[in-house]
């Protein structure tokens, strides 16, 4: 299989489960706090390529200790949980920039950790990433309705019965694993572009959150290949190409839904 | 299937003349020095009971109590026949989680994201989630359970509306519809009246009392006297501690009204019981 190739399933996989999990975010309204997470895993990429194990497992780890670290800012009183991911965001980022500046032997650098390179993505990525899409899927299925209780009312979902925190791991660990995965296809910047645009354009038509989780994927993987290929057409970077593909598909979306009113409107006038 | 069936179908109490629930000076307690104590009720199946008091007088807490939410920390708190009171932590929490599937709850009125996307419906629907459990998803006779819950509440017109187009007293309307369409045996009310407007209101009314005659136990929080002389058979005056409880008649007398919201500012004319600023409530 040649690297196009390659890179098309990527943009599929990479694009079907931002769009699930973007859905999650979405919904939870936790955009920045993934924005947060895709920055600050960059000390953990640095540290793991030094190291030499495995870098989504590094950035995996760093994660886990970012999140850690967000809940413990949150708590701080008069500070939100907002303020938690703007301290991790530049604080991460910035130490992950001097680790590769400390060592400038890594083979890590800022550019491709922030828009990733997905003409390079290997098999071992692709094989990973639709492993996290199975396990999405599969947790959906199963828990899909009551993660959308829980975003909805939280305060009704425990008075139903329900324990709160295995939802919030649940939600966590699909965002953080989806992140992981996508960055050396589309880096942390364009990560949060396909989990945000193809979830938020879902959400403007979609009639309720089960019909977000089928549309929102579909849009996240028709970026990714109309991304893919439009890049390879006009020879431009294919992770921007993509997130344009996608931020254009929400304004598609924006137009879908006030044409019916626009029509309703001059129907109005008309009568 | 009216309360009453599905009671006697879900097994718990038996003997009908038993109280769904039973406390016997009982406290709830955040962590420290209890919020309310001294609580001493029996509530029926088809039986309403009325928790009066000022602000901060501790209904809410012991809605949450109730509930489970909190925990008993002192007397006697049975719930469907089962003890709820002097157990570990672990055990209260498993005890009050299962007990939370024969209760209905409908919270003060909340935040919700207006823009989330979802129909009253489908919000109603979530209210027979827990029944179904993980993986299942819901088939026909949960879409009738939905139906008649919307129409008890008498919204079966809005079914297919956006919850976050709905007015207030609708949304609060379609959450208790949400607590009923899990068939429930005792409903708890935290403030429903708040902020609505009378259509809304007398429409909950009738709710609550079609609820009673299908022998569903209603516990509400009020600051609506007149309600309470309406609907409820029996009222539980608090402020930090259980004032008065009886039958609504008995309870309801200007000394007791005047022992749980203070001397200052009740008035009394020919029918009704007033306490200045929660007229509106």
């Amino acid at each position: 299989m040649g690297y196009f190739e390659l890179a098309l399933i990527a943009a599929v996989v990479i694009g079907a489960a931002s769009g699930l999990v973007g859905t999650i975010v979405v919904l939870r309204k936790r955009v920045f706090f993934a924005q947060a997470l895709t920055h600050a895993t960059f000390p953990g990429a640095v540290a793991a390529a030094l190291l030499g194990i495995s870098i989504p497992l590094g950035a995996a780890l760093a994660s886990i200790v970012i999140v850690g670290i967000m809940a413990l800012i949150g708590r701080v009183r008069r500070q939100g949980t907002q303020v938690a991911a703007g301290i991790v965001l530049t604080a991460g980022f910035a130490l992950g920039a001097v680790l590769q500046a400390l060592h400038p032997g890594v083979p890590i650098e800022i550019e491709s950790f922030l828009v990733g390179s997905i003409l390079s993505v290997s098999t071992s990525d692709v094989v990973l990433a639709s492993v996290v899409l199975l396990v999405t899927v599969l947790a959906l299925l199963v828990f899909g309705k009551e993660l959308v209780f829980q975003t909805f009312d939280r305060r009704g979902f425990a008075a139903a019965g329900y324990r709160e925190s295995p939802m919030e791991l649940l939600a966590l660990v699909l965002i953080t694993a989806t992140v992981v995965t996508s960055m050396p296809a589309v880096g942390a910047i364009l990560a949060i572009a396909l989990i945000a645009a193809p979830a938020a354009a879902a959400r403007v038509v979609a009639p309720s959150p089960r019909w977000m989780f089928v549309i929102a994927p579909v849009i996240g993987a028709a970026s990714g290949i109309i991304g893919v290929v439009l890049s390879r057409v006009a020879d431009v970077a294919a992770g921007p190409t993509i997130a344009l593909v996608a931020a254009g598909f929400f304004l598609l979306a924006l137009l879908v839904r006030r044409m019916p009113r626009i029509g309703w409107r001059t129907g109005v006038e008309a009568a | 299937m009216t309360g009453g069936e599905q009671a006697a179908m879900a097994g718990g109490v038996t003997d009908a003349s038993a109280p769904v629930l039973s406390l016997r000076d009982a406290a709830f307690s955040y962590g420290g020095a209890p919020a309310i104590h001294g609580v001493s009720v029996d509530v029926h199946a088809g039986e309403a009971v009325a928790l009066i008091g000022p602000n901060g007088s501790g209904k809410s807490t012991l809605l949450k109590g109730l509930l489970g939410l909190i925990p008993v920390t002192a007397g006697r708190f049975e719930a469907f026949g089962a003890v709820r009171s002097g157990l570990t932590s672990r055990q209260a929490d498993a005890a009050a989680r299962l007990s939370r599937r024969d209760i209905g709850y409908l919270p003060q009125s909340d935040e919700l994201d207006p823009e989330f996307p979802i129909t009253l419906e489908q919000v109603v629907m979530m209210g027979r989630y827990r029944a179904l459990g993980f993986f299942r998803w819901p088939g026909r006779a949960d879409r009738a359970a939905v139906t008649d819950a919307l129409v008890t509440v008498g919204l079966s017109h809005r079914a297919k509306a956006r919850f976050g187009e709905l007015s207030g007293g609708q949304q609060q309307r379609g959450l208790l519809a949400r607590a009923l369409a899990s068939g429930p045996r005792l409903l708890l009310l935290d403030e429903p009246f708040n902020g609505l407007d009378q259509a809304n209101r007398d429409a909950l009314v009738e709710t609550l009392r079609l609820l009673k005659t299908r022998g569903v136990a209603v516990i509400v929080s009020t600051h609506d006297l007149e309600l309470a002389r309406d609907v409820c058979d029996i009222v539980l005056l608090l402020n930090a501690e259980q004032v008065a409880c009886g039958r609504t008649a008995d309870v309801l007398t200007l000394p007791n009204v005047q022992a749980a919201f203070g001397e200052v500012g009740v008035e009394v004319d020919e029918h009704t019981l007033v306490v200045p600023g929660h007229e509106g409530h």
